[in-house]
């Protein structure tokens, strides 16, 4: 901050610099200051700063000193002069004298601090009394002393790059200001990788900031949820888990067949983890192991001041293999000098169903104890949800405190989370911890910064997804007319014993009496993560400081999911209760050696940049252990039924250690920026990285460079008035990316029994680290006095040398082998336009719009060796698939479709009649049906500043992509929903068929006809929905209360809501959802807990 | 300065690198070795991998043993002749998985030379499972498994042959040196669910495969047929002898025997028609040991099976017909067997027809096979061998008129030493056939070696011509993965074959030509 503040004033006024000397010797008659200051930079090496208007009134000076120090000769010099000067480290400052008044005694001093909105203090501040020529300047401290002829003038703050502010001095005496910068001003700091900050108008590539008041204006209990919509290129897909659900985040596209596709998230320049507990995320339509929530979910938006994105290889590549995906770089808040301040937050939220299947209300049971509901007419049938769904309530509360001296600052928070899904029994409860000491020791050479996170959350019965041990079948498939109510606080029999215990119509492995499992098959994940940072910072010199950083981030999670006898003989073989137990700490230690340099040079070129070097290493352990009970429900460990060896299914339990992982990455990493006058910057970058998942093979050890270069236009060229800033931009890129560990040298295992079993993978021995490439071109433009902003990016990134387990020949004698081959390629545009529609005094109206289109595209899986399709998600004999196929794209949906003839009319079989009726036929092989990622993304946000009123909305849309719904296939097959009600009603199905013999048909019974197309096996293409969807996503109104001379600085209220309303919706689920937040899994709905509408009432005070 | 501490950090850290790539819940390479005989029972019991699907529902049903109750895939499947692929692919696929691959990985501890013995047993239960494949399927990846991961050629089946002699050469030579320096020492104990780690008995287990195979292939290669059997029957070590030699797998770690699996809990296997016409024809006293009778309310307590091809609409049609006896014969936890001491009494019985080198007396060894199964199976053979009126009956079906079908063949039990060498035969196969029950799998290549015993054909031939009904079925095609993954060297096995991939072409050693 402090060094780009120097840069940036040096720009526009003068500077020059040598080596520093303690002594001056000077003999001048009559010379004007400006050459004094000359002589005094050749001798000291101190800069000098000044205005040369400023000097004009200057009188000239006669000096004869030796030996004398330098502020003595200063003091000589400025004797007698409208100017005075101040020093800041080794740069002399000139600024007018502050005119002193006769009536001394009269005045009032006043002092304070000027920081920005992220808590730096701000140098070189310019604090004038209003309508006076008294002024003063902030010290390097960003403090100022003033004195004032009385307690009612108006001090006016102003500095180039930021906001002026004015400030009534109400006979206060001590003054704190925050300067805002310039929304779009040309001195933009950004935080960039390692937390490097730099100037924007440097970057050679597109990054995007959200502010942490966007974070937490309509907060949700993922704080990812609330970038959604706001970032170009950003696509986020809540799981459908409920409260404390994981979210899936992709940049710019999917890219790795079988690696990770999200993000690095980096808090305050040191990488985090950001798994999901033990419980994986499902793999298949089956479902049945529900989300415990991601790693960033954990975090408590209050203590966060900013989120940047960097959203291509180029931003992220010093940060190396993990982040090919990009990278979210999270800034926190940190304590400030000055009074102490504590910020008050509570937010009540109301969340409920944003939609519920339709059902048909004229049909009942089949029969007595069926499943399915194609019997004979009723007249109506009761809500059967309302019985069930319940409204979710979120309740947060935070408190934080900041305070601090000039050389040490405290910020404290504390955070409390209390949510409630909407299915009962899902409970959330969660403690945030937070403290943050910054520090600054010899002269402020040396900075100190601690902070220490402790996360402590349960969840209780967080949904399951799928087909299995999810309560949501077994309540959408209730036979029509029938009442559920009936089985609501029944769900169990005391006097039955094992399977007889629960008390359902069926027994049916896909579907259960939905509160015997929100209640006998209940879920409970503990989760506690302790986050530690430090940071070192020395300047030995004022071109090179040396910072040392480091941090462990534990996490532990703990789940247990007890299955009570009575539950189906599916998940609870003997009928005495299965216990499912795990416990699994994820441990990552991260530790950097950086030095940051600015070569000391005079010329229009200026080099800075960084060399570093890192190691992370982490580490997995735990133990997992499931199996039947012996005595029934009795849920602990020792009751678990021991193993029995063997190879056959008949085993009956299962106690295994949670896979280990062990992988230590350690880079060496250099970044060299060179600029030219302040407009012309190039940007080189190299990254080195041995991973200790490579052992065993030749080499564990590669590199990639990227190179970007910017220009600013406006700087360079003589553009029109209306052109603020111009700049134009393009770099390239390679991120490796290493491979999963234990791969390359293969290891026998042992089964339960102590039976020696042969490893039969193949060993990836002489394969090579997967590589992303990418090239990025784009510009930046403000116009109309930087109130209208437009950013514009292309980019292009081939991921190849993937890693793939395929299945080898089976006379190879391999189960699985390994190979390097694929390129998947994402490309598209992203764009940004913001405008500052009314800039007035009492009212703003600020609009952004932000939009991407990302096309991706499988040129190729592993056609050397014949692979041409990689199966993302196996169909399990459910219908529905998802490859990863040459020619397709990522996440494409594979299914079965109907059988037409040649002129596209449905073949049917039967005969028509009642015995024999007509049905559909399916085409048994998969095919391709449609891809779930969206073709194109916008988000129009909008906030309105009137006086104390604030208003805001978020309205964005995802275009194109198609979605499968195998919920409504089910629910078509047991004939409950209301497609298929309408269609008895309407005497049957209106096709375009024929049957075997070619006469054409129109109508096919209702019963025949669904019961074929639908089903989990049943006809996919017929349950392919558009994935469009334009939403409300978020509204806020606010109200700041005019507040004087109380205890409270600041309260603030606003009433907020998110996902209110669909303005387009087609698929008969929220087709962002997502059922996984790994590579499989996208664009389903099997069952998925519904989409939740949220409105909530914000208080902030700060005292 | 920093730069180099770097640079000399990272430098010394690699070295870690493999330690913290080792899996901690992984057995190391000296772990392994240590407990090396305990991966024996696993890979025996993959002899029998998918045993339903690998087996019963193709070899077993061919073999005129047994028949399912249940119409799978609509009625549609093997047991007419319309081939299902995914389980044809079973009875290829896990014996590579399963067998093939561990035995690799064994060869890759070193053990060949390190311990031969050991070694000696990897081979022979790998010729006995991949014997089962060729016999299936013909031409197979044999020498070439194991060499690439995209293509392997396969092996026509007279290499594969020659290559399972070979090895049981290997075998047999290394159990002779280990038995006779350390007489009395079973490393195998308690991990070989076949003998216990007996290595005598693993040495008849030798002998006794080569003469099985050597016989199977008098038709294709008579001289390295009599060849290999007279160096069988004349091998140090003997052959099995006893029903105490029988070679079964033992149940362990919570496996069950297959056919009480198929049988009770599936409910998909019953007694096939042309076991019923040759057990109840002969009063054979094993009948009740072997079956259990029908319970249908028609016929209950009646030895009615199922004849292979009927129509079967829906399982509770023919759920109640003759069974297997799983109360005490093939109950959950009996072994499961895959060779016996009366089959190489029949062996030898047809080598001395054919007058080879130590065979012995045919009608000795014929009658001492009758009286060695009925001593293995507990039942007193009474006047069985001198019974020389009883014959096969005919098949009534009490359901379905059009599967009945009169006995096929009028041979009786007692010997005649003046029959003719094809009576002679069709009489030693039809006995060996009744005695090494069930192995459908051995008694399915009897038949299609020598036309023996007389078997009913499928009442329905789903096969689209491709399998000639009263030729029935030689062999199963080859798996479809195999032409997905394997697809050039699969289309080289076809010339191999020498006929279409269906189950109307004959292997190598199923000539076409008279018995003698």
């Amino acid at each position: 901050m402090k060094l780009t503040l120097v840069l940036l004033i040096s720009g526009m006024l003068h500077v020059s610099a040598s080596t520093y000397a303690q002594n001056i010797n000077l003999s001048v008659k009559e010379v004007s200051l400006k050459k004094v200051f000359k002589e005094l930079r050749q001798q000291s090496g101190y800069n000098f700063l000044y205005n040369s208007k400023m000097l004009n009134e200057t009188v000239p000076v006669s000096l004869s000193v030796k030996n004398m120090p330098i502020n003595e000769v200063l003091d000589k010099c400025f004797n007698n002069q409208p100017v005075t000067y101040l020093i800041v480290d080794n740069t002399v400052i000139v600024k007018r004298k502050t005119t002193v008044s006769a009536s001394a005694a009269q005045q009032i001093t006043i002092s304070g601090t000027v920081n920005d909105v992220k808590g730096d203090p701000i140098p070189g501040v310019n604090v004038k009394l209003k309508g006076t020529q008294q002024g003063t300047a902030t010290d390097l401290q960003g403090n100022y002393k003033l004195n004032a002829p009385s307690g009612d003038g108006t001090l006016v703050f102003s500095f180039i790059g930021f906001e002026t502010k004015e400030v009534a001095i109400n006979n206060n005496t001590h003054i704190n200001v925050t300067l805002k910068q310039q929304s779009a001003a040309l001195t933009e700091i950004v935080v960039t990788a390692l937390g490097v900050r730099r100037s924007e108008k440097s970057l050679t590539y597109s990054t995007q900031q959200v502010d942490g008041d966007e974070l937490t204006r309509v907060k949700s209990d993922n704080l990812m949820n609330a970038l959604n919509g706001k970032v170009a290129g950003l696509s986020i897909s809540p799981s459908a888990s409920g409260v404390g659900g994981s979210v899936k985040v992709i940049l710019r596209g999917n890219r790795s067949a079988n690696g990770n596709n999200q993000p690095l998230y980096v808090i305050d320049g040191v990488p985090i983890t950001n798994g999901s507990n033990a419980n994986m995320q499902p793999t298949g339509t089956f479902g049945g192991s529900p989300d415990g929530g991601d790693g960033i979910s954990n975090l408590n938006p209050e203590d966060i001041a900013n989120i940047s994105v960097l959203k291509g290889a180029a931003a992220a590549a010093l940060y190396g293999s993990q982040a090919q995906n990009g990278v979210i770089l999270i800034t926190t808040k940190k304590g400030r000098a000055g009074k102490a301040q504590i910020s008050y937050s509570s937010t009540f939220a109301v969340d409920h169903v944003a939609y519920e299947p339709q059902f048909q209300n004229s049909y009942g049971q089949t029969k007595s104890g069926a499943i399915d509901s194609w019997g004979a007419g009723i007249s109506g049938s009761q809500d059967n949800l309302k019985n069930f769904f319940q409204n979710g309530t979120n309740w947060t509360n935070a408190v934080n405190l900041s305070a601090g001296s000039e050389v040490a600052q405290t910020y404290f928070s504390y955070a409390n989370t209390h949510a409630k899904g909407v299915e009962p029994g899902n409970v959330l409860d969660r403690n945030n911890f937070n403290l943050r000491e910054t520090a600054k020791f010899f002269d402020n050479k040396l900075t100190v910064d601690a902070n220490v996170n402790y996360i402590n959350q349960k969840i209780n019965n967080s949904p399951s997804f799928g087909l299995y041990l999810n309560p949501l079948t077994g309540l959408y498939l209730f036979p029509r007319g029938l009442d559920i109510n009936t089985y609501k606080n029944n769900y169990l029999f005391d006097t039955q014993t094992g399977f007889a215990r629960q008390n359902w119509f069926t027994n049916d492995n896909l579907q259960q009496n939905p509160w015997w499992i929100i209640n006998r098959d209940p879920n409970f994940g503990t989760r506690n993560r302790v986050l530690l940072n430090g940071s070192v910072r020395y300047d030995v010199a004022s071109w090179l400081s040396i910072q040392v950083r480091g941090n462990v981030d534990r996490t532990n999670d703990n789940y247990e999911q007890d299955r009570y006898s009575g539950t189906n003989s599916l998940f609870n073989s003997n009928g005495n209760g299965f216990l499912n137990l795990s416990d699994q700490t994820v441990e990552q230690k991260y530790g950097d050696l950086i030095a940051n340099f600015t070569v000391p040079m005079h010329s229009p070129f200026k080099i800075n940049g960084l060399i570093g070097g890192s190691i992370t290493d982490n580490i997995t352990r735990g133990l997992s252990l499931n199996g039947n009970l012996s005595t029934p429900d009795f849920f602990t460990p020792g009751n678990v039924i021991a193993s029995l060896g063997g190879t056959t299914s008949n085993t009956t339990s299962n106690t295994v250690g949670i896979a280990p992982n062990h992988s230590q990455l350690q880079a060496l990493f250099g970044n060299a920026n060179f600029s030219y006058k302040d407009w012309l910057y190039l940007t080189v970058t190299g990254r080195n990285d041995w991973s200790s998942n490579l052992a065993f093979t030749p080499n564990v050890s590669y590199f990639y460079p990227s190179v970007g270069l910017s220009a600013i236009l406006n700087q360079a060229l003589n553009l029109p008035k209306v052109i603020n800033y111009a700049k134009v931009r393009g770099t390239y890129a390679e991120v490796g990316n290493t491979i999963p560990p234990y791969l390359t040298s293969v290891q026998n295992t042992q089964n339960a029994a102590g039976q020696l079993v042969f490893n039969t993978a193949a060993a990836f021995r002489t394969l090579k680290p997967e590589r992303t490439k990418s090239i990025e071109l784009g510009t930046d433009l403000r116009f109309l006095d930087n109130r209208l902003n437009f950013s514009f990016t292309y980019y292009k990134t081939n991921t190849r040398d993937q890693y793939f387990p395929v299945q080898p020949i089976t006379a190879s004698l391999f189960s699985t082998g390994y190979v390097n081959a694929g390129n998947v390629q994402n490309s598209g545009i992203e764009f940004i336009l913001g405008y500052e529609v009314v800039r007035g005094k009492d009212f703003t109206w600020n609009t952004a719009i932000n939009g991407a289109k990302n096309t991706n595209k499988i040129i190729d899986v592993d056609s050397k060796d014949g692979i041409n399709s990689f199966v993302l998600t196996g169909n399990g004999n459910n219908n529905y698939e998802s490859h990863l196929a040459v020619g397709g794209s990522y996440g494409d949906i594979y299914g079965y479709s109907l059988t037409r003839d040649s002129q596209g009319r449905i073949v049917l079989n039967g005969s028509g009649t009642a015995a024999n009726p007509y049905t559909p036929q399916a085409n048994k092989t998969f095919s391709l049906l449609g891809n779930p990622n969206p073709k194109f993304q916008l988000g129009w946000s909008n906030s309105f500043d009137y006086k104390n009123f604030s208003l805001s909305f978020l309205i964005d849309g995802k275009f194109g992509g198609q979605v499968l719904s195998m919920t409504q296939a089910i629910l078509d097959q047991n004939g409950v929903s209301k497609v298929t009600g309408d269609a008895r009603n309407a005497g049957g199905v209106k096709v375009n068929g024929v049957d075997k013999s070619g006469n054409a048909v129109s109508t096919v019974n209702a019963q025949a006809w669904y019961q074929t197309i639908g089903g989990r096996d049943g006809i996919t293409d017929q349950y392919i929905y558009s994935a469009t969807v334009i939403r409300l996503r978020e509204a806020a109104i606010g109200y700041t209360m005019p507040i004087s001379n109380s205890a409270f600085k600041s309260v603030k209220v606003s009433i907020t809501g998110r996902n209110l309303v669909y303005f387009h919706k087609k698929a008969p689920f929220d087709p962002e959802l997502t059922m996984s937040t790994g590579n499989g899994l996208s664009g389903v709905d099997v069952f998925n807990q519904p989409a939740t509408r949220n409105v909530g009432l914000n208080l902030n005070v700060s005292f | 300065m920093a730069l180099a501490l770097i640079i000399l950090g990272v430098s010394s850290c690699t070295k870690n690198f493999e330690k913290y790539n080792t899996n901690p819940n992984a057995l190391s390479v000296n772990q392994t070795i240590a407990i090396l005989p305990t991966a024996f029972g696993p890979l025996e019991q993959a002899i029998y991998s998918n045993y339903q699907v690998a087996q019963n529902l193709s070899a077993d049903a061919y073999s005129g043993y047994m028949m399912s109750p249940d119409p799978f895939r609509g009625g549609i499947n093997n047991l007419n002749y319309a081939l299902v692929d995914g389980w044809n692919q079973a009875g290829f696929n896990d014996q590579y998985n399963l067998v093939m691959g561990p035995v690799s990985k064994i060869a890759a501890t070193g053990a060949r030379t390190k311990a031969p013995d050991l070694w000696a047993v990897a081979l022979l239960i790998r010729v006995e499972a991949m014997d089962r494949v060729t016999d299936r399927f013909g031409p197979i990846p044999y020498s070439k498994a194991g060499t690439a991961i995209t293509s392997i050629p396969y092996d026509d089946q007279k290499t594969v042959y020659q290559q399972f002699f070979n090895q049981i050469d290997t075998a047999a030579s290394n159990l002779q040196a280990y038995i006779a320096a350390n007489p009395g020492k079973t490393p195998l104990a308690g991990s070989d669910l076949i003998f216990n780690g007996d290595y005598t008995k693993w040495l008849k287990f030798a002998n006794s495969l080569r003469l099985r195979l050597a016989m199977r292939i008098v038709k294709a290669d008579a001289a390295t047929a009599q060849q290999q059997a007279e160096k069988a029957m004349s091998a140090v070590g003997g052959l099995l002898t006893t029903p105490a030699d029988d070679a079964a797998i033992a149940q362990s770690g919570g496996r069950s025997n297959d056919l009480w699996v198929v049988t009770d809990p599936y409910d998909d296997n019953r007694m096939g028609a042309s076991f019923q016409s040759y057990l109840t024809g002969y009063n054979d006293p094993r009948l009740p040991v072997y079956c259990k009778p029908a319970t249908d309310a028609l016929f209950a307590g009646q030895y009615i099976g199922i004849r292979i091809g009927s129509n079967i609409l829906s399982r509770p049609d023919y759920d109640t017909y003759a069974s297997l006896n799983t109360a005490t014969t093939f109950t959950q936890t009996a072994p499961q067997l895959i060779m016996t001491a009366a089959e190489m009494w029949f062996l030898k019985a047809e080598a001395a027809l054919r007058g080879w080198a130590g065979a012995g007396d045919a009608q000795t060894n014929y009658e001492t096979g009758i009286n060695t199964s009925m001593q293995q199976w507990g039942v007193s053979a009474g006047s069985y061998i001198s019974n020389a009126v009883s014959k096969p009956v005919a098949y009534t079906d009490p359901k379905n008129n059009v599967n009945n079908s009169p006995a096929l063949s009028s041979i009786t039990i007692k010997w005649d030493p003046l029959a003719g060498n094809e009576q002679k035969l069709e009489r030693i196969i039809t006995q060996k056939w009744l005695a090494i029950f069930p192995d459908g799998q051995e008694a399915w290549a009897d038949y299609r070696r020598t036309g023996y015993p007389k078997l009913f054909t499928v009442v329905n031939n789903n096969s689209n011509n491709t399998i000639n009904t009263d030729i029935q079925i030689r062999r199963l095609p080859f798996p479809t993965s195999e032409y997905n993954n394997n697809g050039a060297a699969v289309k080289n096995a076809l010339t191999l074959l020498g006929g279409a991939d269906n189950g109307g072409t004959r292997l190598w050693w199923d000539v076409n030509k008279a018995n003698f």
